[in-house]
């Protein structure tokens, strides 16, 4: 264990350089695509909790978090904002979250955001067995696009030609009626009111046409900070050893939004968690860790999937907990006569967790295709066979549909081909992932048994609140990538023992769920419409695919 | 009481006097109106130490509450005094009074206040809108904001406006309490005025060429136009104790009061509020107004209107150049009756500049005096343009 003991060490001081000089890099990004709401399932301290956060669309604003505690009585929740920025120190008081009648162990609450970037949410348990506290990373980004309802656009309208025609007259009386000597003999000069009148009137126009072009320079700055995810472009390079996808964020965008790409962190033991799923039919999906070959070009071999269009979603960290979604279209030429050839020595093909899955299209109900990497999808209730000869089981009423945001926990039930329940390894140190699409693309979401949220970012969160309290500094973009690099190049010469060991220790501490068979997804759909999910595991050393579909009212 | 007719109740006259001496009481609404006036000072102030100490707020906050029972109480009893001339009122009262839009009767003064009013609550459903849409506050000027801070300071215009014509209609000289009424009006919008542009005339800004000619702006305007419409010996001294008056009991009871930060990030932590600036020591060069514009009496306008504004603000520059350093970096400033420690709770404490003088915001030598001429140019141009104003003051009478 002598390499381990050594690796543990450059590891631990490539960690304390991005943890200990953290920073706050910029106030616009976000994870996932149209599904902002961010859910937590485990523990605070001695308390098994489920939260649902769900995080203001305008910066400052506030964010509604219900808790549920599981089967325990307790005395007081409590919420309180940490900010990345700020740390521990920085936190206001917190605010109580009060019980909602009529659901035992539910507890309700408003906390405000006012600062876009990385926060976090602290949930604290008081009850019989203590206090007990939980992190939960929350991204704060102004996404939303209002404009004025009619009524109340007509209303201010209307109160707005009320106090212009009011002033003018009050200036037209000021300068006649209003100096007359009382009495009946007086009669001011009507020219002199006119004149004044006229002159009012146009300088309050002066003063609309100013506030006009005041509001709209607000709005148009508010629509410059709002979140864009980077601009990003995929291409097929047909290389000597096959085709190979590569991912450039646009550098342009990049320089012009102020942001950098240097600064990406490992979620999972990968830097970026690349999906592809075929667009419109959902048929196809793939799952992939793109090597970096610099700080905007990520590179990642083709699996042998179909050609067609496909929609690209690339899921990233930053160093100072942001998460985001960089998402783009791919349009994936016929198999070329040279076939990729594993084993070569091009790194790009090294990456023992990329996955891919064919599964019948949404609109199918069976699967042309055929191999061990095609299914036909299952549906909540109803047992579907793996590519292993295992069955996979969604613990939800058959034919029955989902409501809306509403916390479900998604539950799988595996069994191995014998029909006991299958003995579950992590799988990139999680005991499951799933990504959640609407069959129209305007949802995405990537998530584990813990929830929604990045767990990378919880860390960092963590790590951040048990410094020194001071705020952190950046470090050299180019020191920091080969930093970074040598971390993941590390990761992947790990056996599959030792790189579970490394990945679950980066997690500890963190609710991990039995291995009986069953994994279990909190979430909870954010709009009505037909979803389909993919939950990926791992049983006797291979990746475990299976697709399911949802209908959500 | 012979002889007299109470306009503001039945109009009564003696038929064996051969002229009638008219005797205004004060009216309910301009009292109401100067109260409102000072609703909204208390209101403002506390809403600024509100954001300074704690920054949670909402609608029906409770300094949102005084402003707006200013609003309710200054708009009420102005459009009470409109509605009851024009549908009650005797002939002789809707002749001393504006007549509007074919219909209404009023004085002029509620008519300002009723525009105030309105201007404030349409603001309420804007400024909902906009924290929607833009973000909750984190600004003080914004289109919903100004639109308040219009009608704030109309309603307060308009209790000065309210005092004078009861004032001139008055015709005797019983006034004292006029006088007065006028002098805390006046104090009271002089202090709003300070409150919108306070972030160029606090302490941190006092050896900046910038305060005073943001200072030659405001104050020989205000003040000039006040010593001329008023009727009071002292007016400009009286304002300007009123101003101070005002600063230094919100400074000196908000932070008897407990208040800790509910927003974050926090980096200033305390127990009580945060309060809002020492005033300006406006009434050492209001004092030299006064006295110019009474030793000079019968000199001509312009020679009064140059040296009290000249005059005003140079002693306004060395007062507060000393004084405003005092507050700015001595430690005998930080402490209750000075309010210089008073710190926002989301700017670090320990901010190098936070009791120093930052240097973009400090001007010596020939930036200093080429600031000061500016000063001085700026200060008589609206010198002139407050005796002006205050020339129109001097004649309102309904």
């Amino acid at each position: 264990m002598g390499w381990m003991d050594a690796k543990s060490k450059k590891m631990r001081y490539i960690k304390i350089i991005f943890f200990a000089g953290l920073m706050l890099i910029s106030a616009s990004l976000f994870a996932h695509v149209g599904s902002p709401g961010v859910i937590y399932q485990g523990k605070a301290g001695p308390y098994s909790i489920v939260v649902n956060i769900n995080p203001p669309d305008v910066i400052p604003g506030t964010t509604s978090i219900s808790v549920y505690i599981d089967n325990q009585q307790v005395n007081h929740v409590y919420l309180q904002p940490v900010y990345w920025y700020a740390g521990d120190k920085g936190s206001p008081k917190s605010d109580e979250a009060l019980p909602v009648n009529g659901t035992p162990g539910q507890y309700q609450g408003i906390v405000w955001l006012m600062q876009s970037g990385v926060a976090s949410m602290r949930i604290t348990v008081d009850g019989p067995l203590g206090k007990g506290s939980a992190i939960i990373p929350v991204m704060a980004v102004s996404t939303a696009q209002r404009t004025m309802p009619a009524s109340l656009d007509w209303g201010l309208g209307a109160l707005g030609i009320l106090l212009a025609v009011l002033m003018i007259t009050i200036i037209g009386a000021s300068v006649t009626d209003g100096i007359a000597a009382p009495g009946p003999g007086s009669k001011p000069s009507a020219r002199k009111k006119y004149i004044a009148m006229a002159v009012t009137a146009l300088i309050l126009f002066g003063i609309l046409f100013g506030g006009s072009a005041w509001w709209n320079s607000w709005s148009s700055n508010y629509r410059k900070f709002l979140y864009k995810a980077p601009l990003a472009h995929t291409r097929i390079l047909m290389g000597a050893n096959g085709m190979v996808l590569q991912l450039n964020i646009d550098s342009a965008w990049l320089r012009k939004n102020n942001e950098s790409m240097s600064y990406i962190v490992p979620d999972h033991g990968k830097l970026m968690h690349l999906f592809l799923v075929k667009e419109k039919t959902d048929d196809v999906f793939a799952h992939m860790h793109p090597t970096r070959k610099d700080s905007v070009n990520y590179q990642v071999a083709l699996p042998d999937i179909p050609a067609g269009r496909y929609l690209v979603f690339g899921d990233i960290v930053q160093w100072n907990g942001f998460t985001e979604t960089i998402s783009d279209t791919l349009t994936i030429p016929a198999k070329p006569a040279v076939q990729n050839v594993p084993g070569t020595n091009n790194s790009l093909y090294h990456d023992p967790d990329d996955t891919y899955v064919v599964s019948n299209a949404i609109n199918d109900n069976k699967n042309p295709f055929t191999g061990k990497t095609t299914l036909v999808c299952g549906k909540p209730g109803i047992e579907m066979k793996l590519a292993d000869g295992s069955s996979a089981t969604w613990q939800h009423t058959a034919n029955t549909s989902f409501e809306a945001n509403k916390i479900y926990p998604l539950t799988f039930a595996i069994r191995d081909p014998l029909g006991q329940p299958a003995k579950l390894q992590p799988y990139m140190g999680m005991m499951g992932h799933a990504v959640i699409l609407k069959h129209d693309g305007s949802v995405y979401v990537h998530l584990h048994p813990v929830g929604t949220y990045s767990m990378a970012s919880q860390e960092i969160i963590q790590n951040r609140i048990n410094g020194n309290g001071k705020a952190p500094l950046l470090p050299n973009p180019k020191l920091f990538i080969d930093s970074i690099d040598r971390l993941i190049s590390s990761i992947r010469a790990m056996s599959e023992d030792e790189r579970n060991a490394y990945l679950t220790a980066g997690m500890k501490g963190m609710a991990m769920p039995a291995m009986d068979g069953m994994v279990t997804f909190p979430y909870a759909f954010p709009s009505p419409g037909n979803y389909r999910i993919w939950i990926q595991m791992k049983r006797d050393g291979k990746i475990l695919n299976s697709a399911f579909d949802a209908v959500v009212e | 009481m012979d002889g007299t007719i109470h306009i503001n109740q039945a109009v009564k006259a003696e038929p064996k006097q051969k002229t009638a001496k008219i005797e205004y009481a004060i009216q309910p609404y301009v009292y109401a109106s100067v109260f409102s006036s000072l609703c909204i000072i208390v209101g403002l102030i506390w809403d600024i130490s509100w954001h300074t100490s704690i920054g949670r707020d909402g609608l029906l906050a409770p300094p949102h509450d005084v402003i707006y029972l200013g609003a309710i109480f200054a708009g009420s009893f102005s459009a009470y005094q409109i509605l009851r001339t024009t549908f009650f009122g005797s002939p002789m009262e809707k002749q001393s009074s504006v007549r509007f839009w074919g219909v209404f009767y009023g004085p002029l003064g509620a008519m300002f206040c009723v525009w105030g009013a309105i201007a404030m609550l349409t603001s309420a459903p804007f400024d909902d809108w906009w924290h929607n849409t833009y973000g909750l506050d984190v600004v003080i000027l914004s289109p919903p904001h100004t639109l308040l801070a219009l009608g704030m300071m109309m309603i307060q215009f308009g209790a000065m406006i309210a005092v004078l014509s009861s004032l001139h209609a008055a015709k005797s000289d019983n006034g004292v309490m006029h006088k007065w009424l006028f002098a805390i009006a006046s104090g009271l919008l002089l202090t709003s005025f300070y409150t919108l542009f306070s972030e160029y005339l606090n302490k941190s800004r006092s050896h900046s060429a910038l305060c005073y000619q943001v200072g030659a702006i405001l104050f020989p305007l205000f003040l000039i136009a006040v010593v001329r419409a008023s009727k009071m010996r002292w007016a400009a001294t009286a304002t300007t104790g009123v101003y101070m008056f005002m600063l230094c009991m919100m400074l000196w009871i908000l932070p008897l009061f407990h208040a800790t930060p509910r927003l974050g990030p926090v980096l200033n932590h305390f127990d009580h509020y945060q309060p809002f600036h020492f005033p300006l020591l406006l009434v050492i060069p209001a004092l030299a107004i006064d006295i110019i514009f009474f030793k000079l009496e019968n000199k001509k306008p312009f020679v009064k209107v140059l040296l009290a504004s000249l005059l005003f603000l140079y002693l306004f520059f060395v007062v507060q150049w000393f004084f405003g350093g005092f507050l700015q970096t001595s430690p005998d400033a930080r402490n209750w009756f000075f309010g210089s420690s008073s710190w926002y709770f989301g700017a670090n404490p320990d901010w190098e500049y936070r009791y120093s003088f930052h240097p973009d915001r400090t001007d010596t030598g020939l930036d200093l005096i080429t600031g000061m001429l500016i000063a001085s140019v700026i200060a008589v141009a609206t010198g002139f343009a407050g005796y002006i104003w205050g020339g129109w003051m001097q004649k309102v009478k309904r």
